[in-house]
């Protein structure tokens, strides 16, 4: 096993280097380019988490742009999130609008962790939106998260639970006294708070009882909200396990009895298992999907006292975790694979793909790229199962569970359709890199020997050999020994831009490099 | 997206010296060939009491789930079976069992049933017990036997195809073997592309290079492959014209390919397909017309493509080498809730199909009692790992010695199959 020499969460005092600021941009941000790297370089490590735990200002909802779609209550440019259902069709392309939105906002983003915190909640507190079926709800549902992405996983949690979207997706809204549907309590506890362990020893029964305390909520889709009908609650008193030291949550009467759901969260967060459950879920995100005996203990389970401590804000243990002598580990550089949003986003910022400017084309283009990234396995607002995705429980695989040679061929084949002369075909419009800009922001790229460390440096979470980097030099020199032959087209083309032979010159051969580059599975790691 | 703009030219280039291999293989004689095992995996956990119906308990039965009750009239009944019915979706396996091609086994399970779908999936696939965690899957466990110290070795002259294949967009836990996936994953609906490996592994003992050499590994063990799935893909087999048309039955999509992969004369013994919304907590049927609905719709479809897939075995003259059973991660409790659905419970009946089976229904029709509380389940009446083992011993003739092994236990043998001639 490799040896990790820190399980400390004291911050890390050790030399600033850009290597460390790569790691910490690649595990919060989407794709680290120039960009990224420029605005975030001259900052301390305190001062780049300030910016990345900032959350990102309030968004405009999104609005009907698909000039193929007769929505008739909501013309185009306008907004549809209060807008009265429509049918079933109409209501498919509004969800699809929304997920197109979503992946938008994801390309479009500020340089703040809220995207990546999103998609984590997303995949821990997940509906999936063809069940769903009510754009609205989704909306809603989505609006959600964000507000809470930096915030509170308790308000989360205790907001979710009467969230319509997920009174539909858990069939809580059909939860009621006289045959209570126990389908959410289940996963509450086993997928969303405690979790599944050896030391998680809640009862079946428990589930029961939560299931008949959560009885009395419904979706009302007039006005897009949830409401507590005393007429379905069983108001019978409920008792739990050992577990939770044999609580009784005494039944209410009335309107009353919607704070027996307050007292459960409450219950249920008291519980240290609820705590260690979402640091251990974080902390496979952001550095390893491994972890042994010592980073429980030294690691974890002192974050999950920051987070008790903390009332369940969950800033502070982000930022003790990404400050964290542990955290800058040189062990984990480069262990995670990147997921289909990683790669697909990563890939669109670091190239300095543009997207179309014009909104329609540009929508349109974010569906594609929605597609495209559900082609690699991660339909975002419809993830596989109420678990989320395999790659962020399923033992012993994890990460690497995204990666298969079928959609590593599909990675590839989007990479090099983006690095090709034409473009990928993005709807109307094609995207593609633009490699000479991407190339002229290094420093000195003429000089193919510094090029080629930058270009690994700034691509590659992990090292490759002397022999990868000749064989990358290589087809910059085209085969040939001579240093001077890269320096001479690359100045040759900087000196005349215009000149359509010296770009293509360059052009071919940064198409070929890139294309390696990209192709390697060292691309695949962050 | 475009694909032929991907496809590769190494892909016509280089399948002769398996082709000859491959296809001398299909001269055997039925009934010699190595067995082909197909596992059908009802993701959700299938509500069995609604699939394999007891007629003998209707007015137990008719209470405890009196809003997704198949009115009794409609039951589809089997040849010599007057207490168990199936639903009235399941014409095409109706048939098959009507001539002996399908059989059952009620009430499978395991000790302190785990409601979870992903725990108990886990359970199912590895072939653990309730309270043990395995990290491999029972049946690569199985092939590991067989393709000893697999990958390193393999493909060669003797074993030039995968042990197993899955047909899907990602791998399974049942073929996760001590080294590496046993497996390899074949997309229905997306053309069969090997990738392209760049050099450079990592010798350094960190994770990172822990897991870049695993993803390497996995896609030299595919490259290697990609020369034979190529050449089986395009094999030009004759389908049943019973089958539905493309994207309305993804289980009969993907069994289609599976017929067309074992004609193609590969060596590979097990098939792994799988079709997905068997958790039907709420409008499990139709509220006008409960024959219809949502679990019927599925239902169809797992008939039709065993029934359509079992004409293809027919036509290729392999009905003696090829077998199968359909599985779900559990059953569904027994009462219903009020959404016209059913939550998660714990034993199942699991169905057979193959030739060379014993036939009929083992085991009793569950027993429905006269009170029945949200909570009560279907008695546990096999252990899944019996049913395992028997298809090891009888279908896939695994040494008694390695099915203990395998299974980590004695499981008693269950006379699933007739000796296979």
């Amino acid at each position: 096993m490799p040896v990790i020499s820190s399980y400390s969460l004291a911050p890390y005092s050790g030399k600033w280097e850009t290597d460390d600021l790569l790691h910490l941009l690649r595990r919060t941000l989407f794709g680290v380019g120039h960009k990224e790297l420029e605005f975030f370089r001259k900052k301390k490590l305190s001062q780049c988490l300030d910016v990345l735990l900032t959350p990102t200002t309030a968004l405009k909802p999104p609005v009907q742009e698909d000039p193929d779609l007769t929505d008739p209550l909501v013309p185009i440019g306008t907004e549809w999130i209060e807008a009265p259902f429509e049918n079933e069709m109409i209501d498919s392309k509004r969800s699809e609008a929304l997920r197109s939105w979503w992946v938008s906002r994801i390309i479009g983003r500020d340089f703040s962790l809220t995207e990546k915190m999103i998609l984590f909640w997303h995949n821990h507190f997940p509906i999936e939106m063809n069940i769903v079926k009510d754009a609205r709800y989704d909306y809603a549902y989505y609006a959600m998260l964000r507000t809470h992405a930096l915030g509170n996983f308790k308000k989360l949690i205790r907001e979710g639970t009467a969230n319509p979207a997920m009174l539909v997706y858990l069939n809580g809204n059909s939860n009621k006294k006289a045959a209570p549907n126990e389908n959410y309590s289940r996963e509450l506890m086993e997928l969303f708070t405690i979790g599944k362990g050896a030391e998680t020893r809640y009862s079946e029964d428990d589930v029961k009882a939560a299931a008949r305390v959560l009885t009395g909520w419904k979706d009302n889709k007039q006005d897009i909200r949830s409401e507590f009908d005393p007429l379905l609650h069983d108001s019978g008193d409920k008792h739990f396990s050992p577990f939770f030291e044999n609580r009784v949550i005494r039944g209410r009467q009335g309107a009353d009895g919607a704070g027996e759901t307050d007292e459960l969260i409450e219950m249920i967060f008291q519980r240290t298992a609820t705590a260690e459950f979402f640091c251990k879920n974080i902390y496979r995100w952001l550095v390893c999907a491994q972890m042994d005996e010592q980073t429980e203990r030294n690691i974890i389970k002192p974050l999950a006292q920051i987070l008790i401590a903390n009332n369940y804000e969950v800033v502070p243990v982000l930022r003790i975790l990404l400050q964290s002598e542990h955290f800058y580990d040189k062990a984990f550089r480069g262990c995670i694979e990147k997921s289909p949003v990683d790669f697909l986003v990563g890939v669109i910022q670091q190239f300095g793909v543009t997207l179309p400017s014009d909104i329609s084309e540009n929508l349109l283009c974010s569906v594609i790229i929605h597609d495209f990234i559900g082609g690699l396995s991660m339909i975002i607002g419809n993830p596989p199962s109420v678990a989320g995705w395999p790659a962020y429980y399923q033992a012993p695989k994890y990460h690497r569970w995204w990666i298969n040679p079928s959609s590593l061929s599909v990675r590839m084949e989007l990479v090099n359709n983006l690095n090709s002369s034409v473009g990928l075909k993005c709807n109307g419009p094609y995207i593609k890199f633009d490699l000479t800009m991407f190339v002229k922001q290094f420093k000195d790229p003429e000089n193919v020997d510094l090029l080629i460390d930058h270009c690994v440096e700034l691509l590659y979470a992990v090292r490759i050999s002397d022999a990868a980097k000749n064989k990358l030099k290589s087809i910059l020199l085209s085969g040939q020994v001579a240093n001077h032959y890269w320096a001479d087209a690359w100045q040759k083309y900087i000196a005349t831009p215009t000149d359509e032979e010296a770009k293509n010159i360059v052009e071919t051969r940064l198409r070929a490099f890139f294309k390696r580059m990209t192709n390697m599975v060292q691309y695949q790691m962050i | 997206m475009n694909r032929r703009v991907f496809i590769k030219n190494t892909a016509l280039a280089t399948v002769l010296p398996y082709f000859l291999g491959s296809l001398a293989s299909c001269t055997v004689k039925s009934g010699k060939q190595k067995p082909v095992f197909v596992l059908i995996q009802l993701i959700g956990g299938n509500d069995g009491l609604n699939t394999l119906i007891p007629l003998d308990q209707y007015p137990n039965l008719s209470k405890a789930r009196p809003n997704i009750l198949i009115p009794e009239n409609k039951v589809l009944m089997m040849n010599g079976a007057t207490a168990t019915g199936l639903h009235p979706s399941m014409k095409g396996v109706q048939d098959l069992y009507n001539n002996n091609l399908v059989s059952f086994i009620q009430g499978v399970g395991y000790e302190n049933p785990n409601y979870s779908h992903f725990r108990s999936s886990d359970i199912l696939l590895t072939g653990s017990g309730s309270a043990e965690t395995l990290y491999t899957g029972w049946m690569a466990r199985y092939l590991e036997t067989q393709y000893k110290h697999y990958p390193e070795g393999f493909p060669n002259q003797t074993h030039p195809d995968p042990p197993a294949i899955k047909i899907g967009d990602t791998g399974s836990f049942l073929f996760e073997g001590y080294k590496m996936d046993m497996s390899i994953v074949i997309d229905a609906y997306k053309s069969f592309e090997s990738p392209e490996i760049e050099p450079s592994g990592n010798s350094a003992d960190t994770y990172a290079a822990h897991e870049v050499n695993s993803i390497r590994e996995i896609l030299l063990q595919t490259k290697s492959y990609s020369n034979v799935i190529e050449k089986a893909l395009k094999n030009k087999f004759s389908h049943s014209k019973s089958y539905p048309k493309s994207g309305e039955n993804s289980l009969a999509d993907q069994l289609k390919m599976v017929a067309k992969l074992i004609d193609s004369g590969l060596e590979t013994s097990v098939y792994l397909v799988d079709l997905k919304g068997f958790d039907t907590h709420e409008d499990q049927l139709d509220a006008k017309d409960p024959t219809k609905g949502t679990h019927a719709d599925l239902l169809k479809k797992v008939s039709q493509a065993i029934s359509c897939f079992w004409e293809d075995v027919n036509q290729m003259g392999r009905e003696h080498d090829v077998s199968g059973m359909a599985f779900s991660e559990f059953g569904r409790r027994i009462k219903s809730n009020a959404s016209r659905g059913t939550d998660h419970g714990s034993t199942q009946p699991i169905l057979f199909f193959g030739a060379d089976l014993a036939g009929g229904i083992m085991g009793k029709n569950p027993v429905i009692p006269d009170t029945v509380l949200g909570s009560d389940n279907l008695a546990l009446q096999y252990d899944f790992r019996s049913v395992y083992g028997s298809v090891l011993k009888k279908w896939m003739t695994a040494p008694s010695t390695d099915i203990k092994e395998i299974l980590k236990g004695d499981f008693p043998e269950l006379k699933i199959y007739k000796s296979r001639s």
